[in-house]
């Protein structure tokens, strides 16, 4: 039986979620084994394959509309969807700006920061912040796994990339369930 | 008893006990939010519904009394269904972000509640919108957006303080916590006793001065007592790094059960004071810093040659904030030892001698343990501004008044425990005695007690005109006291004020009078060692035009200013303090001393308990705590010590039995 | 009492007072006055008679006729031509169809279907309810005079035998829950009136408690005579002003003529009466909420056991029973449990009044047998549909049952609703039509909700508002699959975990529309159409109700 593809993209995220897989170290060579790493964003292959695959992963919230691409492609291209990390699980810290809105956020980035030259101004692209509100992947998409944390630690990582590569569902309790 | 099946489990308990208390006994754990031991059951979370056979629904187990027979299942798959739901739509209804609260990490009960159900993800969005911070108050902040609306609060305030302050407004959805009628907390009748915030089950409620610095799983606790004053209430001190993180009230203890008063719980964080770290001798006009030998040897000589000279000699202070260990090694060293003119306690108004002469007379203990306060139905409160100090005792009485005890309050008009009286007695100063006539006197014209050749109708009048007070209230008061099933009488240092023995003696013959057995009796004394002092016999008052030389053992008090202006004409004046004040700039040597968590020791509380104040923290390099530093002048001066203080302080009869703690 | 040759009544509710009925009152008097009849004619006010087309209304005994709309320039006319000269003003009649049924003093309706009853309203629309002796003439206080005869236990009995059940929504059985409070041994009980009516769409209460405020009276005090009470509260709801004044008015005078107060009727019994009003507040119509409410606090339902039987107002053992209750319990007296049970269904005896609002010809106030079915309620006395045709109808209030149109011919009455799983409520009975949209209505109805609940149970307070939140989206062309499973939830969990009635019956609109009307449902999410045309559908982002987020560019670009 061919081993279960595995794919994975970062969204609106710090890409932290993708470094703390890493921290996985060497089990990263028994994974391998079991599993078939098509794309990710830090190897060659940049998008899922066409055709499918079985595991897609993604870290990250939707905060624009080619995020919601990428999410959308993801789902249409796999077969279950893990959210990994609390920003894909929550809304995470991109999420915050949801607090004081898109307004503020613009002018803050715009116009307000300490680097700005002298005359800051919100770029009139149509796209800019479009959603106008953060949303955690699960709001656009189905997912099928939540993996919470900040990061997620690399041992949970790897418990649930095991279980999926062996054909199971991860349950994440007990120590293994952390949303901070 | 109630014989009752949880999860296959035969319990059997007191009738009037819940489930969920029933469970609990049994070992079963089900899981609350709005539910707390110390609090009358809610009902309003629904997490710890339960199944109960021939009910149509789920019912909550903490409010369902107990029924014979009664079958209850609380785990089953409809029960784990309804827990998620519960959970789900408590974190959709305002802004539960875990990332940057200080509670994440074990410290937040919706947090734990929802990794008990296995929780990875919010089913539904959170609200945001954003809710306000109320940042307004001095100790702790309110973030509405963590607010569960679990009430726990506002019932801690109502049924365990008695200050009414929080409530809610509004309803439904739009229900929202208030201090008084919607005023920031701040600027309420708050009154900083933070009970609500060690309730909170979230981060709705955070301590200010603690907040980030330590989760639980990060700190040392350290079971201990206050020592801010005579209550002597038990607390938790919690350190992390030998530093203080925050003090706390333990649910579990039996005097206050978690209860603190904002001098007890927030108050010693934020003190702004220099600690004195290096033993300091005045050499040529000014202070300069020394070793501990150099400092020492510097008291001697000038103390030693006032051995035994009671005229113009050593006058040896004491703060009663120190240990019992402490009071007791002064007093053997300076007393028996060393036979200094006069040694005592630095307390202004000592309360607790009046107490300790008349039970040297009697023979016997007369006044009450503070539990009697705890379920009372009329209260008369003498000279003690509980508003003020000992707070936790008017927490006893206040919080008893919205289920009909009658408090009745007499004081003079800075008594500020006197607006929270039904029964209002505001006296003229200095008539505490006339008061008792007046009141017995007024048992006599209502014929509930009967007094020989007293003209009951003449007294009343001549008596109540010098206190002030209406002939009404004073009978209302009367009639009050001796209708009671269970009536308490508290005075303070308002009431024994200028050594009057003769009104506490007048008070403890009224206090016999009432009903068939008389009124128990309370007193709440001074500071925290105020009991340990009068048993030394630390009392006497001290005039400081009389000696030659002073020794002041000052501890972690700060000095009054009358002490301080009295000092300054001492022609040698020796300190051992922890923080530096006008006084210690005054002295000629100063010694570093530790403050109360750095130093282990015993105190006896006002009703006789004596308890441990448990040290916490290690003292800077240098200082050195009280008993040590005696030690070291003891050894200098050839005074042997055998440091037995328990003895010293079981050597005479107390106003109150004296019980370990 | 003085006798008069004529009498003239003036609806004065609401509405007639906001169209002029303090004006042609003065019109009367004066030209009543300027014709010299004054001694001969008396003049008062009445409140709502149950039907309010044609307000003002003036009923004019003994002719019993009913004029109306009056304006004060037809006063000349009705003084000169009717009460002096005895001609019948028919320009001025109201039109018989819209009125005739609802009067008592017509025969009963020939053939085999269920005519008008009147029991509760007896008195409603035939009495000054500011004059006691009118009450007394018509029977008043007999009854209690009877009781004061018998033991409370006998009394009780009576009561138990008729089978009436509780008229405020619930249904439980009047005599039982009477037997409850009486078997406490507690040296203090009381009696207290549910006069809160906020159920959307009722105002039966309010028409009892207006036009008839002695039956209430005197119902209290033979409850309070039979459980063994000495004092009772009527909480009236604080907007029903003249209904309060009214109260208040009728026990004055009670206490005057001895009926309240120490010894009535020269026996051992001693009662008396408050009227608390309401602060506006639906849950405050939620008997253990009430009882907070009288206490001085909040209005949240307590927990229960114990129940207010038990443990009521300020811990005593408290009788609680709705208006409508109360005012059939003289009758039931005077007339006998027999009589009682000859009416209605076997499960449920006696009448009930049902109030007829919606897209029908004929809206307003009925009191018939329970037992009669909706489509009767449709074609006879709401003389059918107003245009278009039956999609369903709302019973009970907002948290009744919607019924869709193959329900139609189940009777109404607490048994047969309960095996179909509708709920009857307080009787009020919504008709609608196609132009209705069932997720507009369930908006509505959890609008309602959401803003009456009392805050102080998760699933209600903070379901409701979300349940809302769904309903809104949906409403506007944005829900989801997702939010129809959400709903379902809601309506279950709603009614498992809730801590009140309000809580556990929020749901049933969800539930119903998704039981009777999921496809309609449906379309407004898959083919982003509403069927009824009704809702916004403007694809409008909005996250939460209120809430829509936009970005302004004002600021530079």
């Amino acid at each position: 039986m061919a081993k279960p593809k595995v794919a994975s993209d970062w969204l609106s995220g710090c890409a932290g979620c993708h470094m703390s897989l890493l921290d996985i170290d060497e089990r990263i060579i028994a994974l391998t084994e079991l599993i078939d790493l098509r794309a990710t964003p830090i190897t060659d292959l940049k998008e899922p394959d066409k055709d499918g695959v079985d595991v897609g992963i993604l870290e990250g919230c939707i905060n624009n509309t080619y995020n919601e691409e990428v999410a959308k492609r993801m789902r249409e291209r796999c077969k279950i969807l893990v959210a990994l990390g609390d920003c894909a699980v929550f809304g995470g810290v991109p999420a915050m700006r949801n607090f004081s809105g898109a307004g503020e956020a613009l002018k803050r980035a715009y116009i307000e920061t300490e680097s700005t030259d002298s005359e800051g101004k919100v770029p009139s692209d149509p796209e800019l912040c479009k959603p106008t509100r953060v949303k955690a992947i699960s709001e656009v998409v189905h997912v099928d796994v939540f993996v919470p944390g900040c990061p997620p630690s690399a041992d949970v990582i790897f418990y649930v990339l095991s279980e999926l590569a062996q054909g199971r569902m991860p349950e994440l309790k007990g120590n293994m369930l952390d949303w901070h | 008893m109630v014989k009752l099946n949880i999860d296959g489990k035969t319990v059997k308990v007191l009738e009037g006990t819940t489930v969920l208390k029933a469970a609990e006994q049994a070992g079963i754990y089900i899981p609350t939010l709005c539910a707390h031991p110390q609090l009358t059951p809610y009902g309003g979370c629904r997490l710890c519904m339960v199944e109960v056979e021939g009910a149509g629904t789920l019912q909550p187990s903490c409010t369902l009394p107990v029924t014979e027979g009664m079958q209850i299942k609380t785990n089953t798959k409809k029960i784990l269904d309804a827990r998620k739901f519960v959970l789900t739509l408590i974190f959709s209804e305002r802004n539960h972000f875990c990332m940057y609260c200080q509670v994440t990490d074990g410290d937040c009960e919706l947090q734990n509640a929802a990794y008990d159900e296995s929780m990875t993800h919010w089913p539904l969005q959170p609200n945001w919108q954003p809710y306000e911070v109320d940042a307004s108050h001095k100790f702790f902040v309110l973030d509405h957006n963590r607010c569960i609306l679990c009430r726990r609060c506002v019932r801690a305030c109502n049924e365990l303080v008695g200050n009414f302050t929080l409530g809610f407004k509004e309803r439904g959805a739009n229900s929202f916590l208030v201090a008084d009628y919607g005023v920031p907390l701040g600027e309420s009748t708050c009154i900083s006793c933070g009970t609500c915030v060690q309730i909170c089950p979230t981060g709705a409620l955070i301590d200010r001065q603690s907040a980030y610095q330590g989760k639980e799983i990060e700190v040392d606790h350290h079971l201990s007592v206050c020592v801010d004053c005579s209550i002597g209430c038990q607390r938790d001190v919690l350190t992390r790094d030998n530093r203080l993180i925050r003090i706390e009230g333990d649910w579990d203890t039996s005097l206050n059960h978690g209860l603190l008063c904002e001098k007890g719980r927030f108050e010693p964080l934020a003190k702004e004071c220099n600690r004195i770290l290096t033993p300091l001798v005045r050499k040529d006009g000014s202070l300069k810093a020394a070793t501990w030998d150099e400092a020492i040897s510097a008291i001697i000589e000038k103390i030693k040659p006032l051995t035994g000279k009671k005229e113009k000699g050593l006058a040896v202070l004491a703060s009663s904030r120190l240990s019992t260990e402490s009071l007791a090694l002064i007093d053997e060293v300076f007393n028996q030892g060393f036979e200094a003119a006069i040694v005592t306690s630095i307390e202004e108004d000592q309360t607790s001698s009046v107490a300790a002469e008349i039970a040297k007379e009697l023979g016997k203990p007369f006044e009450s343990k503070l539990d009697v306060l705890k379920d009372t139905d009329v209260a008369l409160v003498l000279g003690a501004d509980l508003a003020t100090d000992h707070q936790v005792a008017g927490f006893f009485l206040k919080r008893q008044q919205a289920s009909g005890t009658k408090l009745i309050v007499a004081g003079t008009k800075e008594n500020r425990f006197i607006d929270k009286a039904n029964l209002k007695l505001q006296q003229t100063k200095g008539t505490s005695l006339d008061l008792i006539e007046s009141l017995t006197a007024a048992l006599v014209e209502l014929r509930k007690a009967k007094v020989e050749d007293l003209k009951a109708a003449d007294a009343l009048y001549s008596s109540s005109e010098k206190t002030g007070l209406a002939i009404d209230s004073l009978l209302k008061t009367a009639e009050y006291l001796s209708s009671a099933k269970k009536p308490v009488i508290v005075y303070g240092k308002g009431f024994v004020s200028n050594n009057n023995k003769v009104a506490l003696k007048a008070l403890l013959e009224f206090a016999a009078l009432i009903g068939k057995n008389g009124a128990p009796l309370v007193g709440v004394k001074g500071q925290a060692n105020s009991m340990a002092a009068a048993q030394l016999m630390l009392v006497k008052p001290f005039k400081a035009d009389s000696v030659q030389a002073v020794y002041l053992a000052l501890g972690d008090e700060i000095p009054t200013k009358k002490l301080t202006k009295d000092l300054e004409n001492v022609p040698f004046v020796a300190v051992h303090a922890a923080y530096s004040s006008q006084l210690t700039a005054n002295a000629d040597v100063v010694l570093p001393a530790a403050i109360w968590a750095e130093e282990e020791g015993h105190y006896l509380n006002s009703d006789g308990r004596l308890q441990k104040n448990v040290k916490a923290l290690e003292a800077p390099e240098n200082v050195l705590d009280t008993v040590t530093t005696l030690q070291k002048i003891a050894e200098l001066l050839n005074v042997k010590t055998k440091g037995d203080w328990k003895s010293q302080l079981l050597a005479r009869v107390s106003s109150v039995e004296i019980t370990q703690g | 009492m003085k006798a008069v040759r004529s009498m003239v009544l003036i609806s004065n509710d609401t509405e007639s007072i906001a169209l002029g009925a303090n004006e042609v009152f003065s019109a009367f008097q004066q030209k009543i006055q300027d014709y010299g009849l004054s001694d001969e004619i008396s003049i008062s006010f009445i409140s709502d008679i149950g039907h309010n087309s044609a307000a003002p209304l003036v009923i004019i005994y003994p002719e019993a006729v009913i004029y109306g709309p009056v304006k004060p320039d037809d006063v000349l006319d009705i003084v000169e031509e009717h009460l002096d000269k005895g001609h019948i003003v028919e320009r001025k009649l109201v039109p018989a169809h819209e009125l005739s049924e609802h009067l008592t003093w017509l025969s009963s309706r020939k053939g085999t279907l269920p005519a008008e009853n009147r029991i509760v309203l007896k008195n409603v629309g035939l009495i000054d309810p500011e004059n006691i002796e009118d009450y007394i003439a018509l029977d008043g206080y007999q009854a209690l005079g009877t009781v004061l005869g018998k033991t409370p236990a006998e009394t009780i009995s009576i009561i138990e035998d008729s089978g009436l059940r509780g008229r405020g929504g619930a249904g439980f059985p009047t005599g039982l829950k009477w037997s409850f409070v009486a078997k406490t041994h507690i040296d203090k009980k009381y009696v207290v009136c549910n006069a809160d009516e906020s159920e959307p769409g009722t105002f039966k209460d309010r028409l009892v408690l207006e036009g008839d405020p002695h039956a209430i009276i005197e119902a209290m005090a033979i409850a309070a005579y039979a459980v063994g009470a000495d004092e009772g509260y009527v909480y009236i709801r604080g907007e029903y002003r003249l209904a309060i004044e009214r109260m208040k008015v009728a026990i004055k005078q009670a206490r005057e003529y001895g009926l309240l107060g120490k010894n009535i009727f020269s026996s051992k019994f001693s009662f008396d009466l408050h009227v608390h009003a309401g602060a506006g507040a639906y849950i405050c119509g939620e008997e253990t909420a009430l009882i907070e409410s009288i206490e001085g606090k909040r209005g949240e339902p307590r927990s229960r056991p114990p129940y207010p039987t038990t443990f009521g107002l300020w811990g005593k053992p408290t009788l609680v029973n709705n208006v409508e209750t109360l005012a059939n319990i003289p009758a039931i007296i005077r007339n006998g449990a027999d009589w009682y049970r000859s009416i209605g269904t076997p499960s449920s005896p006696g009448t009930k009044v049902y109030t007829i609002l919606g897209n029908v010809n004929v809206t307003g106030l009925i009191e018939v047998p329970m037992g009669i079915t909706l489509r009767e309620v449709i074609t006879i006395y709401a003389k059918g549909m107003k245009g278009g045709t039956f999609k369903m109808a709302q019973t009970g209030g907002s948290s009744g049952s919607i019924i869709p149109a193959n329900l139609q011919d189940t009777p109404m009455d607490f048994d047969s609703f309960k095996t179909a799983s509708v709920s009857l409520g307080s009787g009020a009975l919504l008709i609608c039509n196609e132009e209705i949209c069932v997720v507009d209505l369930a908006k509505v109805l959890l609008n309602f909700f959401r803003f009456e609940s009392c805050g102080k149970c998760n699933p209600c307070r903070i379901g409701c508002q979300k349940s809302f939140e769904i309903l809104s989206n949906i409403a506007e062309g944005i829900g989801t699959l997702q939010d129809l499973e959400d709903l379902q939830m809601m309506a279950n969990q709603l009614y498992e975990l809730s801590n009140c009635g309000l809580g556990q019956t929020a749901g049933s609109p969800l539930k119903d529309i998704l039981t009777y009307f999921h496809a309609e449902v449906e379309s407004h999410i898959r083919l982003k159409v509403c069927p009824a045309d009704t809702c916004p559908m403007s694809g409008k982002t909005i996250y939460h109700v209120g809430q829509e987020v936009k970005i302004t560019r004002e600021h530079g670009a």
